[in-house]
Protein backbone atom coordinates (compact mmCIF):
# COMPACT_ATOMS: atom_id res chain seq x y z
CA UNK A 1 0.00 0.00 0.00
CA UNK A 2 2.67 2.49 1.05
CA UNK A 3 4.82 1.56 -1.91
CA UNK A 4 2.01 2.03 -4.39
CA UNK A 5 1.09 5.36 -2.79
CA UNK A 6 4.69 6.50 -3.18
CA UNK A 7 4.92 5.37 -6.80
CA UNK A 8 1.47 6.49 -7.93
CA UNK A 9 1.87 9.73 -6.00
CA UNK A 10 5.01 10.48 -7.97
CA UNK A 11 3.31 9.60 -11.25
CA UNK A 12 0.35 11.77 -10.38
CA UNK A 13 2.66 14.65 -9.40
CA UNK A 14 4.45 14.49 -12.72
CA UNK A 15 1.10 14.42 -14.50
CA UNK A 16 0.12 17.60 -12.64
CA UNK A 17 3.45 19.24 -13.39
CA UNK A 18 3.04 18.44 -17.09
CA UNK A 19 -0.45 19.87 -16.98
CA UNK A 20 0.60 23.08 -15.28
CA UNK A 21 4.02 23.88 -16.70
CA UNK A 22 2.73 25.48 -19.91
CA UNK A 23 0.26 27.67 -18.04
CA UNK A 24 2.95 28.74 -15.58
CA UNK A 25 5.53 29.45 -18.28
CA UNK A 26 3.20 31.62 -20.32
CA UNK A 27 2.12 33.55 -17.26
CA UNK A 28 5.67 33.94 -16.02
CA UNK A 29 6.89 35.47 -19.25
CA UNK A 30 4.00 37.47 -20.59
CA UNK A 31 1.72 37.81 -17.53
CA UNK A 32 -1.10 36.39 -19.63
CA UNK A 33 -3.22 33.88 -17.71
CA UNK A 34 -4.15 31.58 -20.57
CA UNK A 35 -7.60 30.29 -19.68
CA UNK A 36 -7.73 28.52 -23.04
CA UNK A 37 -5.03 26.17 -21.69
CA UNK A 38 -7.44 23.30 -21.11
CA UNK A 39 -9.13 23.75 -24.48
CA UNK A 40 -5.77 23.69 -26.26
CA UNK A 41 -4.96 20.49 -24.35
CA UNK A 42 -8.12 18.78 -25.58
CA UNK A 43 -7.64 20.17 -29.07
CA UNK A 44 -4.15 18.66 -29.21
CA UNK A 45 -5.58 15.26 -28.30
CA UNK A 46 -8.31 15.56 -30.89
CA UNK A 47 -5.85 16.71 -33.56
CA UNK A 48 -3.60 13.75 -32.83
CA UNK A 49 -6.62 11.44 -33.04
CA UNK A 50 -7.66 12.83 -36.44
CA UNK A 51 -4.12 12.70 -37.81
CA UNK A 52 -3.60 9.13 -36.62
CA UNK A 53 -6.97 7.44 -37.17
CA UNK A 54 -8.46 9.49 -39.99
CA UNK A 55 -5.39 10.45 -42.01
CA UNK A 56 -3.49 7.32 -41.16
CA UNK A 57 -0.20 9.02 -40.30
CA UNK A 58 2.55 7.38 -38.30
CA UNK A 59 1.64 7.64 -34.59
CA UNK A 60 4.71 9.61 -33.54
CA UNK A 61 4.38 11.92 -36.52
CA UNK A 62 0.72 12.50 -35.66
CA UNK A 63 1.62 13.43 -32.08
CA UNK A 64 4.39 15.73 -33.26
CA UNK A 65 2.17 17.50 -35.80
CA UNK A 66 -0.58 17.93 -33.19
CA UNK A 67 1.90 19.64 -30.87
CA UNK A 68 3.17 21.94 -33.62
CA UNK A 69 -0.36 22.80 -34.69
CA UNK A 70 -1.49 23.72 -31.19
CA UNK A 71 1.69 25.76 -30.65
CA UNK A 72 0.86 27.79 -33.75
CA UNK A 73 -2.72 28.25 -32.61
CA UNK A 74 -1.47 29.48 -29.23
CA UNK A 75 0.87 31.96 -30.89
CA UNK A 76 -1.94 33.12 -33.17
CA UNK A 77 -4.14 33.58 -30.11
CA UNK A 78 -1.73 36.25 -28.91
CA UNK A 79 -0.89 37.72 -32.30
CA UNK A 80 -4.46 38.27 -33.41
CA UNK A 81 -6.57 38.51 -30.27
CA UNK A 82 -4.66 39.16 -27.06
CA UNK A 83 -2.41 41.82 -28.56
CA UNK A 84 -5.38 44.17 -28.69
CA UNK A 85 -6.15 43.91 -24.99
CA UNK A 86 -2.57 43.65 -23.72
CA UNK A 87 -2.07 45.10 -20.28
CA UNK A 88 -5.72 44.71 -19.29
CA UNK A 89 -5.66 41.50 -17.22
CA UNK A 90 -9.44 41.11 -16.92
CA UNK A 91 -9.88 41.46 -20.67
CA UNK A 92 -7.06 39.00 -21.28
CA UNK A 93 -8.80 36.45 -19.10
CA UNK A 94 -12.15 37.09 -20.78
CA UNK A 95 -10.62 36.66 -24.24
CA UNK A 96 -8.79 33.43 -23.45
CA UNK A 97 -11.66 32.00 -21.40
CA UNK A 98 -14.21 32.83 -24.12
CA UNK A 99 -12.11 31.36 -26.91
CA UNK A 100 -11.33 28.31 -24.79
CA UNK A 101 -14.97 27.71 -23.95
CA UNK A 102 -16.03 28.23 -27.57
CA UNK A 103 -13.43 25.71 -28.71
CA UNK A 104 -14.44 23.12 -26.12
CA UNK A 105 -18.14 23.49 -26.93
CA UNK A 106 -17.37 23.20 -30.62
CA UNK A 107 -15.48 19.96 -29.97
CA UNK A 108 -18.35 18.72 -27.80
CA UNK A 109 -20.74 19.56 -30.62
CA UNK A 110 -18.71 17.25 -32.85
CA UNK A 111 -19.17 14.45 -30.36
CA UNK A 112 -16.03 14.78 -28.29
CA UNK A 113 -17.46 13.69 -24.95
CA UNK A 114 -17.68 10.55 -22.87
CA UNK A 115 -15.51 7.70 -24.03
CA UNK A 116 -15.92 7.96 -27.79
CA UNK A 117 -12.34 8.97 -28.57
CA UNK A 118 -9.06 7.74 -27.25
CA UNK A 119 -5.39 7.57 -28.16
CA UNK A 120 -3.45 4.31 -27.94
CA UNK A 121 -0.61 4.10 -25.40
CA UNK A 122 2.96 4.18 -26.67
CA UNK A 123 3.25 0.51 -25.78
CA UNK A 124 0.92 -1.94 -24.12
CA UNK A 125 2.97 -3.40 -21.34
CA UNK A 126 3.06 -3.54 -17.57
CA UNK A 127 6.20 -3.18 -15.53
CA UNK A 128 6.81 -4.21 -11.95
CA UNK A 129 8.38 -1.40 -9.90
CA UNK A 130 9.46 -2.95 -6.59
CA UNK A 131 6.40 -5.14 -6.63
CA UNK A 132 3.94 -2.48 -7.77
CA UNK A 133 2.50 -2.99 -11.25
CA UNK A 134 2.75 0.14 -13.40
CA UNK A 135 1.78 0.31 -17.06
CA UNK A 136 4.34 1.40 -19.60
CA UNK A 137 2.55 4.66 -20.47
CA UNK A 138 2.76 5.91 -16.87
CA UNK A 139 6.47 5.18 -16.77
CA UNK A 140 6.82 7.05 -20.05
CA UNK A 141 4.92 10.00 -18.53
CA UNK A 142 7.41 10.20 -15.68
CA UNK A 143 10.41 10.00 -18.00
CA UNK A 144 9.00 12.52 -20.46
CA UNK A 145 8.00 14.86 -17.64
CA UNK A 146 11.45 14.84 -16.07
CA UNK A 147 13.21 15.24 -19.43
CA UNK A 148 10.89 18.09 -20.41
CA UNK A 149 11.47 20.00 -17.19
CA UNK A 150 15.24 19.56 -17.53
CA UNK A 151 15.06 20.70 -21.16
CA UNK A 152 13.10 23.78 -20.19
CA UNK A 153 15.66 24.65 -17.53
CA UNK A 154 18.48 24.37 -20.06
CA UNK A 155 16.48 26.37 -22.58
CA UNK A 156 15.84 29.27 -20.21
CA UNK A 157 19.46 29.36 -19.01
CA UNK A 158 21.53 28.78 -22.11
CA UNK A 159 19.70 30.02 -25.19
CA UNK A 160 19.26 33.57 -26.36
CA UNK A 161 15.46 33.40 -26.45
CA UNK A 162 15.37 31.60 -23.10
CA UNK A 163 17.49 34.29 -21.46
CA UNK A 164 15.27 36.95 -23.03
CA UNK A 165 12.24 35.14 -21.60
CA UNK A 166 13.67 35.38 -18.12
CA UNK A 167 14.70 38.99 -18.68
CA UNK A 168 11.24 40.04 -19.71
CA UNK A 169 9.73 38.16 -16.78
CA UNK A 170 11.89 40.19 -14.39
CA UNK A 171 11.64 43.67 -15.86
CA UNK A 172 9.78 44.17 -19.11
CA UNK A 173 10.94 47.72 -19.78
CA UNK A 174 14.57 46.98 -18.99
CA UNK A 175 14.34 44.12 -21.49
CA UNK A 176 12.93 46.50 -24.09
CA UNK A 177 15.96 48.74 -23.55
CA UNK A 178 18.26 46.09 -24.99
CA UNK A 179 16.00 45.48 -27.96
CA UNK A 180 13.74 42.67 -26.78
CA UNK A 181 10.29 43.11 -28.28
CA UNK A 182 7.64 42.24 -25.66
CA UNK A 183 4.98 41.37 -28.23
CA UNK A 184 7.30 38.94 -29.97
CA UNK A 185 8.23 37.37 -26.65
CA UNK A 186 4.58 37.11 -25.60
CA UNK A 187 3.72 35.45 -28.93
CA UNK A 188 6.53 32.97 -28.41
CA UNK A 189 5.53 32.37 -24.80
CA UNK A 190 1.93 31.63 -25.77
CA UNK A 191 3.22 29.33 -28.50
CA UNK A 192 5.57 27.51 -26.15
CA UNK A 193 2.98 27.33 -23.36
CA UNK A 194 0.46 25.85 -25.79
CA UNK A 195 3.03 23.41 -27.11
CA UNK A 196 3.60 22.25 -23.52
CA UNK A 197 -0.15 21.82 -23.04
CA UNK A 198 -0.19 19.78 -26.25
CA UNK A 199 2.74 17.61 -25.17
CA UNK A 200 0.96 16.98 -21.88
CA UNK A 201 -2.15 16.01 -23.85
CA UNK A 202 -0.49 13.55 -26.18
CA UNK A 203 1.33 11.75 -23.38
CA UNK A 204 -1.50 11.86 -20.83
CA UNK A 205 -4.60 11.24 -22.95
CA UNK A 206 -3.71 7.60 -23.71
CA UNK A 207 -4.35 7.06 -19.97
CA UNK A 208 -8.00 8.03 -20.44
CA UNK A 209 -10.33 9.40 -23.08
CA UNK A 210 -10.26 12.57 -25.17
CA UNK A 211 -13.31 14.46 -23.97
CA UNK A 212 -14.28 18.13 -23.91
CA UNK A 213 -14.99 18.04 -20.19
CA UNK A 214 -11.40 17.19 -19.35
CA UNK A 215 -10.46 20.63 -20.70
CA UNK A 216 -12.05 22.27 -17.67
CA UNK A 217 -10.46 19.80 -15.25
CA UNK A 218 -7.04 20.36 -16.74
CA UNK A 219 -7.45 24.12 -16.43
CA UNK A 220 -8.47 23.83 -12.77
CA UNK A 221 -5.55 21.51 -12.00
CA UNK A 222 -3.10 23.83 -13.76
CA UNK A 223 -4.42 26.84 -11.87
CA UNK A 224 -4.35 24.97 -8.56
CA UNK A 225 -0.70 24.02 -9.05
CA UNK A 226 0.26 27.52 -10.17
CA UNK A 227 -1.54 29.25 -7.31
CA UNK A 228 -0.08 26.96 -4.67
CA UNK A 229 3.41 27.16 -6.16
CA UNK A 230 3.38 30.87 -6.89
CA UNK A 231 2.11 31.97 -10.29
CA UNK A 232 5.32 32.52 -12.19
CA UNK A 233 7.72 30.23 -10.38
CA UNK A 234 9.07 27.10 -12.14
CA UNK A 235 10.29 25.68 -8.82
CA UNK A 236 6.85 26.37 -7.39
CA UNK A 237 5.25 24.26 -10.12
CA UNK A 238 7.38 21.28 -9.15
CA UNK A 239 6.85 21.59 -5.40
CA UNK A 240 3.13 22.30 -5.72
CA UNK A 241 2.71 19.36 -8.12
CA UNK A 242 4.30 17.05 -5.58
CA UNK A 243 2.13 18.39 -2.73
CA UNK A 244 -1.15 18.25 -4.62
CA UNK A 245 -0.12 15.07 -6.44
CA UNK A 246 0.49 13.11 -3.25
CA UNK A 247 -2.50 14.70 -1.48
CA UNK A 248 -4.72 13.53 -4.35
CA UNK A 249 -3.39 9.98 -4.27
CA UNK A 250 -3.85 9.84 -0.50
CA UNK A 251 -7.41 11.11 -0.86
CA UNK A 252 -8.05 8.50 -3.53
CA UNK A 253 -6.60 5.77 -1.36
CA UNK A 254 -8.57 6.65 1.75
CA UNK A 255 -11.75 8.41 0.56
CA UNK A 256 -12.37 7.60 -3.10
CA UNK A 257 -11.52 8.76 -6.60
CA UNK A 258 -13.93 11.71 -6.78
CA UNK A 259 -11.94 13.57 -4.10
CA UNK A 260 -9.16 14.48 -6.58
CA UNK A 261 -10.87 17.65 -7.75
CA UNK A 262 -11.81 18.61 -4.20
CA UNK A 263 -8.16 18.40 -3.16
CA UNK A 264 -7.19 20.72 -6.04
CA UNK A 265 -9.90 23.22 -5.22
CA UNK A 266 -9.02 23.09 -1.52
CA UNK A 267 -5.40 23.82 -2.39
CA UNK A 268 -6.52 26.97 -4.23
CA UNK A 269 -8.73 28.04 -1.37
CA UNK A 270 -6.21 27.44 1.39
CA UNK A 271 -3.39 29.15 -0.53
CA UNK A 272 -5.47 32.22 -1.29
CA UNK A 273 -6.49 32.55 2.35
CA UNK A 274 -3.11 31.99 3.99
CA UNK A 275 -0.46 32.85 1.43
CA UNK A 276 -2.00 34.55 -1.61
CA UNK A 277 1.26 34.84 -3.57
CA UNK A 278 1.87 31.09 -3.26
CA UNK A 279 4.78 29.16 -1.81
CA UNK A 280 7.37 30.59 -4.18
CA UNK A 281 5.60 33.79 -5.19
CA UNK A 282 8.28 36.41 -5.61
CA UNK A 283 6.44 39.37 -6.97
CA UNK A 284 6.35 41.25 -3.68
CA UNK A 285 9.97 40.59 -3.01
CA UNK A 286 10.96 41.89 -6.45
CA UNK A 287 9.00 45.09 -6.00
CA UNK A 288 10.75 45.79 -2.74
CA UNK A 289 14.17 45.49 -4.29
CA UNK A 290 13.59 48.22 -6.88
CA UNK B 1 23.39 62.04 -35.63
CA UNK B 2 20.54 62.66 -33.22
CA UNK B 3 18.34 65.70 -33.27
CA UNK B 4 15.48 66.47 -30.93
CA UNK B 5 13.20 69.20 -32.20
CA UNK B 6 10.69 71.13 -30.09
CA UNK B 7 9.96 68.18 -27.87
CA UNK B 8 7.06 68.52 -25.45
CA UNK B 9 5.92 65.78 -23.10
CA UNK B 10 2.79 66.20 -21.00
CA UNK B 11 1.91 64.08 -18.05
CA UNK B 12 -1.52 64.49 -16.55
CA UNK B 13 -0.31 66.73 -13.77
CA UNK B 14 1.83 68.95 -15.92
CA UNK B 15 4.45 69.53 -18.52
CA UNK B 16 7.55 67.38 -18.09
CA UNK B 17 9.43 68.52 -21.19
CA UNK B 18 8.70 71.97 -22.54
CA UNK B 19 10.04 72.69 -26.00
CA UNK B 20 13.41 70.99 -25.80
CA UNK B 21 15.63 71.03 -28.88
CA UNK B 22 19.04 69.49 -28.83
CA UNK B 23 21.52 67.85 -31.14
CA UNK B 24 24.23 65.26 -30.70
CA UNK B 25 26.91 64.79 -33.36
CA UNK B 26 28.71 61.54 -34.08
CA UNK B 27 31.52 60.87 -31.62
CA UNK B 28 30.47 63.54 -29.15
CA UNK B 29 30.06 63.20 -25.43
CA UNK B 30 27.15 65.43 -24.51
CA UNK B 31 25.77 66.07 -21.04
CA UNK B 32 22.32 67.04 -19.85
CA UNK B 33 22.52 68.63 -16.44
CA UNK B 34 19.48 69.03 -14.28
CA UNK B 35 18.22 68.62 -10.76
CA UNK B 36 15.62 66.09 -9.62
CA UNK B 37 12.39 66.48 -11.56
CA UNK B 38 13.93 68.66 -14.26
CA UNK B 39 12.81 66.17 -16.93
CA UNK B 40 16.08 64.33 -17.59
CA UNK B 41 14.60 60.87 -17.35
CA UNK B 42 11.52 61.77 -19.35
CA UNK B 43 13.85 63.09 -22.05
CA UNK B 44 15.85 59.85 -22.02
CA UNK B 45 12.74 57.68 -22.08
CA UNK B 46 11.40 59.69 -24.98
CA UNK B 47 14.59 59.41 -27.03
CA UNK B 48 14.81 55.67 -26.38
CA UNK B 49 11.12 55.07 -27.12
CA UNK B 50 10.28 53.55 -23.75
CA UNK B 51 7.77 56.33 -23.18
CA UNK B 52 5.61 54.97 -26.01
CA UNK B 53 5.23 51.70 -24.14
CA UNK B 54 4.39 53.50 -20.93
CA UNK B 55 1.88 55.68 -22.75
CA UNK B 56 0.14 52.64 -24.25
CA UNK B 57 0.02 50.83 -20.92
CA UNK B 58 -1.39 53.85 -19.12
CA UNK B 59 -4.04 54.24 -21.82
CA UNK B 60 -5.04 50.59 -21.54
CA UNK B 61 -5.23 50.81 -17.78
CA UNK B 62 -7.25 53.98 -17.96
CA UNK B 63 -4.41 55.63 -16.05
CA UNK B 64 -2.39 58.75 -16.67
CA UNK B 65 -2.62 60.40 -20.07
CA UNK B 66 0.78 61.01 -21.65
CA UNK B 67 1.15 63.19 -24.72
CA UNK B 68 4.27 63.67 -26.81
CA UNK B 69 4.77 66.44 -29.36
CA UNK B 70 7.82 67.24 -31.44
CA UNK B 71 10.28 65.26 -33.48
CA UNK B 72 13.21 62.97 -32.86
CA UNK B 73 15.45 62.55 -35.88
CA UNK B 74 18.14 59.91 -36.05
CA UNK B 75 20.53 59.71 -39.02
CA UNK B 76 18.16 61.89 -41.01
CA UNK B 77 15.08 59.76 -40.36
CA UNK B 78 12.22 60.59 -38.08
CA UNK B 79 11.90 57.99 -35.35
CA UNK B 80 9.40 59.68 -33.01
CA UNK B 81 6.87 56.85 -33.37
CA UNK B 82 9.31 53.97 -33.66
CA UNK B 83 9.10 51.35 -30.93
CA UNK B 84 11.94 50.91 -28.46
CA UNK B 85 13.27 47.60 -29.81
CA UNK B 86 13.58 49.09 -33.32
CA UNK B 87 15.56 52.00 -31.91
CA UNK B 88 17.97 49.56 -30.28
CA UNK B 89 18.33 47.94 -33.69
CA UNK B 90 19.33 51.37 -35.01
CA UNK B 91 21.95 51.64 -32.28
CA UNK B 92 20.19 53.85 -29.73
CA UNK B 93 20.58 52.11 -26.39
CA UNK B 94 19.47 53.38 -22.99
CA UNK B 95 21.14 52.57 -19.71
CA UNK B 96 18.30 53.56 -17.41
CA UNK B 97 18.21 55.41 -14.12
CA UNK B 98 18.26 53.18 -11.04
CA UNK B 99 20.17 50.66 -13.19
CA UNK B 100 17.33 48.13 -13.60
CA UNK B 101 19.60 45.09 -13.87
CA UNK B 102 17.83 41.71 -13.95
CA UNK B 103 18.23 40.80 -10.28
CA UNK B 104 17.70 37.05 -10.53
CA UNK B 105 19.94 36.52 -13.52
CA UNK B 106 23.69 36.25 -13.11
CA UNK B 107 26.10 38.98 -14.18
CA UNK B 108 27.07 36.99 -17.26
CA UNK B 109 23.42 36.32 -18.13
CA UNK B 110 22.62 40.01 -17.78
CA UNK B 111 25.36 40.81 -20.26
CA UNK B 112 24.26 38.07 -22.66
CA UNK B 113 20.73 39.44 -22.53
CA UNK B 114 22.19 42.82 -23.47
CA UNK B 115 23.51 41.26 -26.67
CA UNK B 116 20.06 39.90 -27.59
CA UNK B 117 20.04 41.59 -31.01
CA UNK B 118 23.68 40.93 -31.80
CA UNK B 119 25.27 37.84 -33.29
CA UNK B 120 27.75 35.54 -31.60
CA UNK B 121 30.93 37.25 -32.75
CA UNK B 122 29.65 40.69 -31.82
CA UNK B 123 28.65 39.29 -28.43
CA UNK B 124 32.12 37.90 -27.86
CA UNK B 125 33.77 41.14 -28.93
CA UNK B 126 31.63 43.32 -26.65
CA UNK B 127 31.94 40.86 -23.78
CA UNK B 128 35.72 41.06 -23.94
CA UNK B 129 35.54 44.83 -24.01
CA UNK B 130 33.16 44.90 -21.03
CA UNK B 131 35.42 42.61 -18.98
CA UNK B 132 38.35 44.89 -19.76
CA UNK B 133 36.33 47.99 -18.86
CA UNK B 134 34.99 46.52 -15.59
CA UNK B 135 37.38 43.83 -14.40
CA UNK B 136 35.43 43.18 -11.19
CA UNK B 137 32.36 42.16 -13.14
CA UNK B 138 34.39 39.30 -14.54
CA UNK B 139 35.18 38.15 -11.03
CA UNK B 140 31.47 38.35 -10.11
CA UNK B 141 30.22 36.84 -13.37
CA UNK B 142 28.21 34.00 -11.87
CA UNK B 143 26.67 36.00 -9.03
CA UNK B 144 23.00 37.02 -9.22
CA UNK B 145 22.86 40.70 -10.14
CA UNK B 146 20.50 41.43 -7.24
CA UNK B 147 23.33 40.69 -4.84
CA UNK B 148 25.78 43.23 -6.29
CA UNK B 149 26.53 46.55 -4.66
CA UNK B 150 25.11 49.73 -6.13
CA UNK B 151 28.36 50.58 -7.91
CA UNK B 152 28.71 47.07 -9.32
CA UNK B 153 25.11 47.15 -10.50
CA UNK B 154 25.74 50.46 -12.24
CA UNK B 155 28.74 49.01 -14.02
CA UNK B 156 26.68 45.98 -14.97
CA UNK B 157 23.91 48.21 -16.30
CA UNK B 158 26.43 50.12 -18.43
CA UNK B 159 28.00 46.83 -19.54
CA UNK B 160 24.60 45.44 -20.49
CA UNK B 161 23.88 48.51 -22.60
CA UNK B 162 27.30 48.18 -24.25
CA UNK B 163 26.56 44.56 -25.13
CA UNK B 164 23.80 45.87 -27.39
CA UNK B 165 26.59 47.50 -29.41
CA UNK B 166 25.26 51.05 -29.27
CA UNK B 167 26.11 53.77 -31.72
CA UNK B 168 24.48 56.26 -29.39
CA UNK B 169 24.55 55.37 -25.71
CA UNK B 170 22.06 57.14 -23.46
CA UNK B 171 23.16 57.15 -19.83
CA UNK B 172 20.49 58.20 -17.37
CA UNK B 173 21.82 59.20 -13.94
CA UNK B 174 24.81 56.87 -13.96
CA UNK B 175 26.26 58.56 -10.88
CA UNK B 176 23.15 58.48 -8.71
CA UNK B 177 23.60 56.98 -5.28
CA UNK B 178 27.27 56.14 -5.71
CA UNK B 179 30.16 57.00 -3.42
CA UNK B 180 32.47 59.66 -4.90
CA UNK B 181 35.26 57.15 -5.51
CA UNK B 182 32.86 54.89 -7.41
CA UNK B 183 31.53 57.87 -9.33
CA UNK B 184 35.05 58.50 -10.57
CA UNK B 185 35.29 54.91 -11.79
CA UNK B 186 32.07 55.35 -13.75
CA UNK B 187 33.32 58.67 -15.16
CA UNK B 188 36.51 56.91 -16.23
CA UNK B 189 34.44 54.22 -17.93
CA UNK B 190 32.36 56.81 -19.78
CA UNK B 191 35.55 58.42 -21.06
CA UNK B 192 36.75 55.01 -22.18
CA UNK B 193 33.50 54.23 -23.98
CA UNK B 194 33.68 57.48 -25.86
CA UNK B 195 37.20 56.64 -26.99
CA UNK B 196 35.81 53.45 -28.49
CA UNK B 197 33.90 55.72 -30.88
CA UNK B 198 30.50 55.44 -29.22
CA UNK B 199 28.52 58.67 -29.07
CA UNK B 200 27.29 59.31 -25.53
CA UNK B 201 24.46 61.41 -24.17
CA UNK B 202 24.59 61.45 -20.39
CA UNK B 203 22.03 63.00 -18.05
CA UNK B 204 22.90 63.59 -14.43
CA UNK B 205 22.73 66.02 -11.57
CA UNK B 206 26.35 65.67 -10.49
CA UNK B 207 28.01 68.53 -12.37
CA UNK B 208 31.32 68.36 -10.56
CA UNK B 209 32.57 65.01 -11.91
CA UNK B 210 30.64 65.27 -15.17
CA UNK B 211 31.47 68.71 -16.57
CA UNK B 212 35.22 68.08 -17.01
CA UNK B 213 34.67 65.17 -19.40
CA UNK B 214 31.83 66.37 -21.65
CA UNK B 215 32.30 68.18 -24.95
CA UNK B 216 29.08 70.10 -24.67
CA UNK B 217 26.28 70.32 -22.20
CA UNK B 218 22.71 71.44 -21.79
CA UNK B 219 21.21 72.62 -18.55
CA UNK B 220 17.65 71.45 -18.11
CA UNK B 221 15.37 73.24 -15.66
CA UNK B 222 11.70 72.36 -15.19
CA UNK B 223 11.53 70.85 -18.65
CA UNK B 224 13.29 73.59 -20.59
CA UNK B 225 16.87 74.09 -21.68
CA UNK B 226 18.08 77.23 -20.01
CA UNK B 227 21.73 77.13 -20.87
CA UNK B 228 24.05 75.44 -23.30
CA UNK B 229 27.76 75.51 -23.92
CA UNK B 230 30.98 73.55 -23.78
CA UNK B 231 31.92 71.76 -20.60
CA UNK B 232 34.42 74.45 -19.71
CA UNK B 233 31.95 77.27 -20.40
CA UNK B 234 29.35 75.66 -18.18
CA UNK B 235 31.89 75.20 -15.43
CA UNK B 236 32.67 78.92 -15.48
CA UNK B 237 29.03 79.99 -15.65
CA UNK B 238 27.98 81.72 -12.40
CA UNK B 239 24.45 80.24 -12.46
CA UNK B 240 25.77 76.73 -12.87
CA UNK B 241 28.31 77.32 -10.14
CA UNK B 242 25.61 78.60 -7.83
CA UNK B 243 23.21 75.77 -8.56
CA UNK B 244 25.57 72.80 -8.83
CA UNK B 245 28.78 73.69 -7.02
CA UNK B 246 27.28 75.61 -4.15
CA UNK B 247 29.48 78.70 -4.62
Amino acid sequence: MLRSILIYGLINSIILALTAIGFSLTYGISRVANFAHGALYVLAGFAAWVLFYRLGLNYYLALFLAVVMVALIGAALYRFALIRVRGMPISEIIVTFALGTALLELLRFFGLFGSNYGLPPLRRATLQLSGVPVDFQRVAVVVIGVVLIAALWLFTHYTKVGLAFRAIAQDEQAAMMVGIDPDRMATLSLGLGSALAAIAAVVLLPLGYIAAESGTNILVYAIAVCILGGLESPAGVIVASLLIGYAQILSVAYFGPHYQMIVALLAILVTLVFRPSGLFGRQKELEERV
Amino acid sequence: MLEVRDLMVFYENGLAINGVSLAVERGELVGVLGSNGAGKSTLMYTISGIILDRKLKEERRGGERITVFGEIVHRGEEITGLKASMRVRRGIVLCPERRRVFPESSVLENLKIGAYLRDRSEQREMLEYTWRLFPNLHRLRSRAAGFLSGGEQQMLAIGRALMAKPELLLLDEPLLGLAPAVQLKVIEAIRNIRELGITVLVADQYARPLLPIIDRGYVLESGSITLTGSGAELRENPDVRAAYFGV
